[in-house]
C-alpha cells in the first residue's frame, strides 16, 4: 500500500515516530471505503427520473380509470415525502444547523418536484386557480422559498429561484440564462436584470447580515450570471434595453457588479466569482474604452492605442491568471 | 533503456504532500510535522495553475505551428527545395526541434506537466508520425499511396512503429494522452489483422476483449513496480480504459452495429452468438459493480455503473420494453428504492464500506444546488393550445421538458 510505503520512508527520515506512524497505518488499513458520492448521485438520478416520468403520466390516460390512481399515488407519495422530511427536521436557526442526512435531504427534493407536477396538473385540469396564471407561478416560489429557509436545502432554494424567475417570464438556470432570447424583448432583458439585481441583493443581505450565509453563493451566482448577461444584451443590441437601462446606465451597473464580485471573492476565496468578476468586468471595459476612442476623431496615437489594447489585454489575462492566487489569497 | 524524462521524485514528493495534506485534516499529524513533512520534500518543479497551463498549451502550439509554417514558405521554397523534398524536411524538424527543445526546458525549466511540455511533445510526436507516413507513401505501390485506412494491407507497416513510439514516449514521458493513444494503437493492430479474413468480423469482439482482457493483466503487474507513482495517473485511466473496452467489446449494440459499418450495411441486422452478447450486456455490468464493492475499488465501480447505463440505453434501443415514462418512473422508483436502502444499510459501516463522506472532503452543496438549478424541472401539460402563464414551461421548471 502507498501509505505504508509513505510511512516508513517518513520514520525512515525521522519525521514521524514508530507509534504515531503505526497508528495512522492502521487508519489507513481499517478505514471504510466511501460510498457517498455514489449514493447521493444515484439517489439525485432517480428522484429526476420519478418526477420526470410521473409527471408525463399524469396527462396520460384523463379519461382512464389508472388515472386517479396516478394523481393518487403522487399525491401520497409527495405527503409521504414532506413528513419524512418533517419527521427529521432540525430547529431553525438564521446560522448553518447540523445536517439532517441524506435521506430527509432528498426526500425534501423529490417532494418539492412531486408538488410542482401535482400543482401544473390540477391548474390545467381542473383551473385550480382559475385565469389567475401568475398565482400559480408564485404559490410555488413561496412554498420553496419557505421549505428551503426552514428545512436549509440549497436544492430548493435553488428551486424556489427557478420558480420566482419564471413567475417573472426569465430562465435563471446558469445555461438557460446564457442562452434565452434577448434581442428585441426589452420586458425580458428588464425582467432579468431587474431579478438578477435582485438576487445579488438578497446574496450581500445574507452574507453580510448573517441571515444563512451559506445561501449567500445560489443567489449570488445564479442572480449576478442572468443580470450580468441580461445587462451585456442590453449593451450590446438594439432594442433589446428596456427604457430605464439605457447604455450608460448598463456599463457603469456591469461595472459595478463585477467590481463587487471581484472583491466578493477576494473576500471568500472563491474562484467562481473571481473569474465572472473579470470576465464581464473586461468586457465592459472593453465595450467603454473603444467607444470613448470614438469620440476622439482620428490621430496616430488613436490608431497606436487600438494596435496595442488586444495584445496588452492579452499581456493582462496572463498577468492575472499568473496572480490569480495572489489575488484571492492577498489579505 | 529509455528512462524518465522527468525527475521520478516530484511524483514522490506530490503522493507525500497529498497524504500528509490528508492526515494533517484528519489530526493524525500535528501542524509542526505537517510543515516539517512538506519542507522535507518540496515541490521543485514549475506547474502553474490551469489557467495558465491552458494558455501555455496553446500559446506553444499557435508558436510551433507559426515556425513551421515560417520554415516552409520562407527558408525552403526560396531554396528551390520541391514540395516533395520540404515536406518530409518540415517534419523532421519539427520532430527534431520539438524534442530537443522538450528535453532542454525540462532539464533548465524544471517543467513538469505545465502545458508548454505537453504541447512539444504532442507535436513532436505528430511530426515523427506524418514522417513515418510520408517515407511510407514514398516506398509503396502507387495504388496505396496515401491511403491508410483500416483495411489498406499495408496500414500495418505505419501503425506497428507508431505504437512503438507511443509505447516509448509514455515510458519516458508519462503522459496520459499518449498512453490513451498508444492503448488504442495496440487495440488497432489485430483490429486491423482481423479485417484483412472475411471470418475476422466474427472474431472480431472476441479477440478485442481477449486484448483488452490482456492489457488489463500487464497493468496489474506494472503497478506493482516500485516507480508505479511516476506513471499513476497513465495506470489510472488505461484501467478504466481496458474494462470499458472489455465491456465495449462485449456490448451487443457495439457489435451489432459494428458488424453492419464494416460490412456497409444500410440497417444492421441480428448478429451471429447473439446470445452471448446478450449475457455480456447484462452480465459484466453487475460483475464490474460486484467486484468494485467487494475489493473495494473506484474504478470498477465507476465502470461498472457507467456501463450499466449504457446497457439499459443498449436494452432500449432494440426493445421498447416499455412506454419511456412509464420506464422512467419505475427505473427512478427503483433507483430510490436501493440507494434509500443502502444509505440506511451503510449509515454504521458494513463490510468495510460506508454511505458517509469521507472525513477530509467536504460535500459539494454548492455545486449542487447550480446542478438542481439547471435539471429539476416537471413535463408541463401537453401543448395543446393551451396557454399557460406566460408562456414559459409550466410550474416553475424553466428548462423545458423532462
Amino acid at each position: 500500500m502507498l501509505s505504508d510505503q509513505l510511512l516508513t520512508d517518513l520514520q525512515a527520515r525521522g519525521l514521524l515516530p514508530p507509534d504515531q506512524a503505526a497508528t495512522i497505518g492502521e487508519y489507513e488499513r481499517t478505514r471504510p471505503f466511501s460510498l457517498h458520492y455514489e449514493l447521493r448521485t444515484l439517489l439525485y438520478l432517480g428522484i429526476v427520473l420519478l418526477s420526470g416520468g410521473a409527471g408525463v403520466l399524469l396527462y396520460q390516460h384523463l379519461d382512464d380509470i389508472s388515472h386517479s390512481v396516478v394523481v393518487g399515488g403522487i399525491g401520497i407519495l409527495m405527503a409521504a415525502c414532506f413528513a419524512y422530511a418533517v419527521r427529521h427536521r432540525q430547529p431553525f436557526t438564521w446560522g448553518q444547523p447540523r445536517p439532517a442526512g441524506l435521506l430527509p435531504d432528498y426526500a425534501l427534493l423529490l417532494g418539492c418536484l412531486l408538488f410542482l407536477a401535482l400543482e401544473g396538473y390540477l391548474q390545467y385540469q381542473y383551473q385550480l386557480f382559475g385565469t389567475r396564471y401568475g398565482l400559480a407561478l408564485v404559490v410555488p416560489a413561496a412554498l420553496f422559498f419557505g421549505l428551503a429557509y426552514r428545512f436549509d436545502h440549497r436544492g430548493v432554494l435553488s428551486m424556489a429561484i427557478t420558480a420566482l424567475a419564471s413567475w417573472m417570464g426569465v430562465a435563471v438556470a446558469p445555461l438557460e440564462a446564457l442562452t434565452q432570447y434577448y434581442f428585441y424583448d426589452p420586458g425580458l432583458t428588464g425582467a432579468a436584470v431587474t431579478l438578477g439585481l435582485l438576487l445579488v441583493a438578497v446574496g450581500i443581505w445574507s452574507d453580510f447580515q448573517n441571515r444563512k450565509r451559506h445561501f449567500a453563493f445560489t443567489y449570488l451566482s445564479l442572480g449576478s450570471n442572468l443580470g450580468l448577461i441580461a445587462m451585456l444584451a442590453a449593451l450590446f443590441f438594439n432594442g433589446s434595453a428596456p427604457w430605464w437601462l439605457p447604455r450608460p446606465v448598463s456599463v457603469v451597473l456591469i461595472l459595478g457588479v463585477s467590481a463587487f464580485l471581484i472583491w466578493y471573492a477576494r473576500r471568500t476565496h472563491s474562484y467562481v466569482f473571481i473569474l465572472l468578476g473579470a470576465l464581464y468586468g473586461y468586457v465592459a471595459v472593453t465595450y467603454l474604452f473603444f467607444t470613448l476612442l470614438d469620440f476622439g476623431g482620428y490621430n496616430p496615437l488613436r490608431e497606436l492605442i487600438l494596435t496595442l489594447y488586444f495584445p496588452l489585454s492579452m499581456a493582462g489575462l496572463v498577468y492575472f491568471f499568473t496572480n490569480i492566487k495572489k489575488i484571492l489569497r492577498r489579505p | 533503456m529509455i528512462g524518465k524524462a522527468y525527475n521520478p521524485a516530484w511524483a514522490y514528493a506530490e503522493a507525500m504532500h497529498a497524504a500528509a495534506k490528508r492526515w494533517h485534516k484528519l489530526g493524525l499529524i500535528s501542524p509542526e510535522q505537517h510543515r516539517a513533512i512538506v519542507t522535507d520534500y518540496p515541490l521543485d518543479y514549475y506547474r502553474p495553475n490551469i489557467f495558465i497551463r491552458i494558455l501555455l498549451f496553446l500559446f506553444t502550439l499557435i508558436a510551433s505551428a507559426t515556425v513551421a509554417l515560417f520554415f516552409g514558405l520562407q527558408l525552403l521554397e526560396p531554396l528551390g527545395l520541391r514540395e516533395e523534398a520540404s515536406i518530409p524536411a518540415i517534419c523532421l524538424l519539427m520532430a527534431v526541434g520539438c524534442f530537443a527543445l522538450l528535453e532542454s526546458t525540462i532539464k533548465s525549466s524544471r517543467l513538469y506537466r505545465a502545458g508548454s511540455d505537453n504541447a512539444l511533445l504532442y507535436t513532436g510526436l505528430t511530426a515523427v508520425v506524418a514522417l513515418l507516413g510520408y517515407l511510407l507513401s514514398q516506398v509503396l505501390p502507387a495504388s496505396h499511396r496515401y491511403q491508410f485506412s483500416l483495411t489498406d494491407s499495408y496500414f500495418l507497416l505505419l501503425l506497428l512503429p507508431s505504437l512503438a513510439l507511443l509505447v516509448a514516449a509514455t515510458i519516458r514521458y508519462a503522459d496520459t494522452v499518449v498512453a490513451v493513444a498508444a492503448y488504442l494503437a495496440y487495440l488497432l493492430v489485430p483490429t486491423h489483422v482481423l479485417l484483412q479474413f472475411s471470418a475476422g468480423r466474427l472474431l472480431l469482439p472476441f479477440v478485442l476483449m481477449l486484448a483488452a482482457a490482456v492489457a488489463y493483466r500487464l497493468l496489474a503487474k506494472l503497478a506493482r513496480r516500485p516507480d508505479y507513482l511516476y506513471y499513476k495517473t497513465c495506470l489510472t485511466w488505461l484501467k478504466a480504459l481496458t474494462l470499458a473496452t472489455f465491456y465495449l467489446g462485449g456490448n451487443y449494440l457495439v457489435v451489432r452495429e459494428g458488424n453492419a459499418e464494416l460490412a456497409s450495411l444500410p440497417t444492421s441486422v441480428q448478429i451471429p452468438f447473439a446470445p452471448l452478447f446478450y449475457a455480456c450486456t447484462a452480465l459484466i455490468p453487475l460483475v464490474y459493480i460486484t467486484m468494485g464493492l467487494r475489493r473495494p475499488d473506484r474504478i470498477w465501480l465507476w465502470v461498472g455503473l457507467l456501463t450499466m447505463g449504457v446497457s439499459c440505453y443498449t436494452l432500449r434501443y432494440y426493445r421498447s420494453v416499455l412506454p419511456p415514462e412509464v420506464a422512467a418512473t419505475l427505473a427512478g422508483a427503483l433507483l430510490v428504492v436501493l440507494t434509500a436502502v443502502a444509505i440506511r444499510y451503510l449509515r454504521t459501516p458494513r463490510h468495510g464500506l460506508t454511505s458517509a463522506a469521507d472525513e477530509e472532503t467536504p460535500p459539494l452543496l454548492n455545486l449542487e444546488s447550480l446542478i438542481v438549478a439547471q435539471t429539476a424541472s416537471v413535463a408541463g401539460p401537453p401543448p395543446t393550445g393551451f396557454q399557460f402563464g406566460g408562456g414559459h414551461s409550466g410550474g416553475g421548471g424553466a428548462t423545458g421538458n423532462f
